[in-house]
């Protein structure tokens, strides 16, 4: 991926070659900057690459796209704001025409209870909190029952109770719904318990750095963030993001929470 | 919002304007009285009793003057937004209508209601053609700015959904165009009604440019002051009206609540 800038062309992304197996959770982990959001763009047919493929079970993205098989889950809740919730999360079931036969086999309703906004179907988007937004945003990414589900850092802006919270309900959803899914995220701990696959991503230009299996059994949960074996994979994923530095951090560097 | 509460607020709203305009007025009747005023401004009370002695002077004049002005308005509206919107989807269009507008808007309309007059007449064509003339930019910078106001995110979003060209207009350009199309209709407004009165200036039996023009010739100051207030009540009404239906259009954008506002 070459992005034409101001004088010479900037390589955002070089030698990425990614595989995310149908059904699994796969995620993409890196600093902020090294083109993961826009790996994900590629692959939701936002951007077009500018050399090399994307497949979507031997699909290209646009015509995955036109089947509606992408649900996309940006970092901002873009919903509409002259639209209820219950509007916005039927939003993608009025693009398709009601009488489509892509849609979830939950109703909007049993969605927005799904993400435990139940109450909240006749609320404008500026009356709710961000993270209730953000939950409305998932729901509508549902509603097509997509086969890949996209998620551009979905928490990144919440509270790390919700959070949690989030990532379980997220987990349990997929588990339900069978859809593969790619997380973006910076958060390491996040990165190892959601996901069947790590891709450690370096910037300038992005590449894929390395591969981490997690090994955890499904259905994960929050007591597994005590393991031995999370513990192993948190740290092949930092080595894969920062190297194997021996030394202690110098004074005044900063060092990740976890 | 009930319609008690809507009318406690507007009463809470208003009382200090009224005041403030009586204080005015009570202070320029009595500069005058006192003769501290030149001799050609009127008292408010003169200017009050001479739409008293003679009502149809208002009624003929200003029903006259608002009928072209709303139709010149409707003309250009319709126009402008169509240009505007064709203007936004159709790329190559996008700079012509655009100095058009600009062009248009630049003519001094002092200068153009005569010539136009000895093109098509001094009836109400004239007018109606002025006042589109001089309404039409601002509906159409605020279409097109509007149409081209959505966030990049939110279309993204639709073209991950496939989105066809006309449902993302339907669901995201149009509505989030919306605040910007109502500040050019209420910039608009008053414009068509200053752009009728000029063009009566040109040659016009009736309207509240015509009673302007008659009383200035015939030195009648309280008239030429009434038509003064005729012309701003309009102006600020064609306003008003826009004002009232973008409360009730508008009804997603959150309230700014500052902690320091009474």
């Amino acid at each position: 991926m070459v992005f034409e800038g101001r004088g010479q062309p900037v390589v955002a992304l070089d030698k990425v070659d990614l595989h995310v197996p149908a059904g699994s959770f796969g995620s993409i982990i890196g600093p902020s900057g090294c083109g993961k959001s826009t790996l994900l763009r590629l692959v939701a047919d936002v951007m077009q690459p500018f050399a090399g493929t994307v497949t979507l079970s031997g699909d290209s993205p646009r015509t995955a796209r036109h089947e509606h098989a992408i649900g996309f889950v940006f970092q901002s809740p873009t919903l509409l704001p002259w639209r209820t919730v219950r509007q916005n999360v039927e939003l993608p079931l009025d693009v398709v025409g009601r009488k489509s036969t892509r849609r979830s086999s939950k109703t909007p309703d049993e969605l927005i209870e799904l993400v435990g906004l139940k109450g909240f179907e006749r609320a404008l988007p500026h009356e709710l909190s961000g993270g209730m937004q953000q939950r409305v945003a998932i729901a509508r990414s549902l509603v097509l029952q997509p086969d890949i589900l996209l998620l551009d850092e979905p928490f990144g802006a919440l509270d790390e109770i919700t959070r949690q919270r989030m990532n379980l309900e997220l987990l349990r959803i997929w588990a339900e719904s069978g859809t593969t899914a790619l997380l973006v995220t910076h958060s390491i701990a996040e990165a190892v318990f959601m996901s069947d696959h790590v891709h450690v991503m370096s910037a300038r230009p992005g590449r894929i750095a390395g591969v981490v299996d997690v090994p955890l059994p499904r259905p994960r949960s929050l007591d597994m963030m005590r393991t031995p074996a999370f513990y192993d994979c948190v740290n092949e994923v930092r080595d894969g993001l920062f190297g194997r530095e021996s030394e202690p951090a110098r004074a005044g560097e900063p060092v990740e929470a976890y | 919002m009930d319609a008690a509460a809507t009318l406690r607020r507007t009463a809470a709203a208003s009382w200090r304007p009224l005041l403030t305009v009586t204080v005015l007025l009570g202070a320029a009747e009595a500069a005058q009285r006192a003769g501290l005023l030149p001799v050609f401004i009127p008292s408010p009370s003169q200017v009050i009793a001479e739409a008293i002695r003679d009502p149809r002077l208002i009624t003929e004049n200003v029903g006259q003057t608002a009928l072209r002005a709303a139709i010149g308005y409707a003309i250009s509206a319709s126009i402008a937004i169509t240009a505007a919107s064709l203007a936004v989807l159709v790329r190559p269009l996008y700079g012509p209508v655009y100095n058009l507008g600009v062009t248009l808007h630049s003519i001094p309309i002092i200068a153009l209601a005569p010539l136009l007059a000895t093109w098509i007449g001094t009836g109400s064509q004239l007018q109606i053609a002025i006042a589109a003339l001089t309404s039409q930019f601002a509906m159409l910078v605020g279409t097109i700015q509007g149409l081209r106001a959505a966030d990049a995110r939110q279309r993204e979003m639709l073209h991950v959904l496939s989105a066809t060209r006309l449902q993302m207009l339907r669901y995201l350009l149009v509505p989030s165009a919306l605040p910007y199309l109502f500040a050019g209709l209420k910039i608009a407004a008053p414009s068509a009604v200053l752009g009728a009165i000029t063009a009566e200036w040109a040659g016009a039996d009736r309207g509240v440019g015509a009673m302007m023009l008659y009383a200035l010739f015939a030195y009648d100051t309280p008239k030429v002051w009434l038509s003064v207030v005729l012309t701003c009540l309009l102006a600020a009404s064609g306003y008003a009206v826009w004002a009232a239906i973008e409360r009730f259009a508008i009804y997603w954008e959150p309230a700014t609540e500052l902690a320091d506002q009474p």
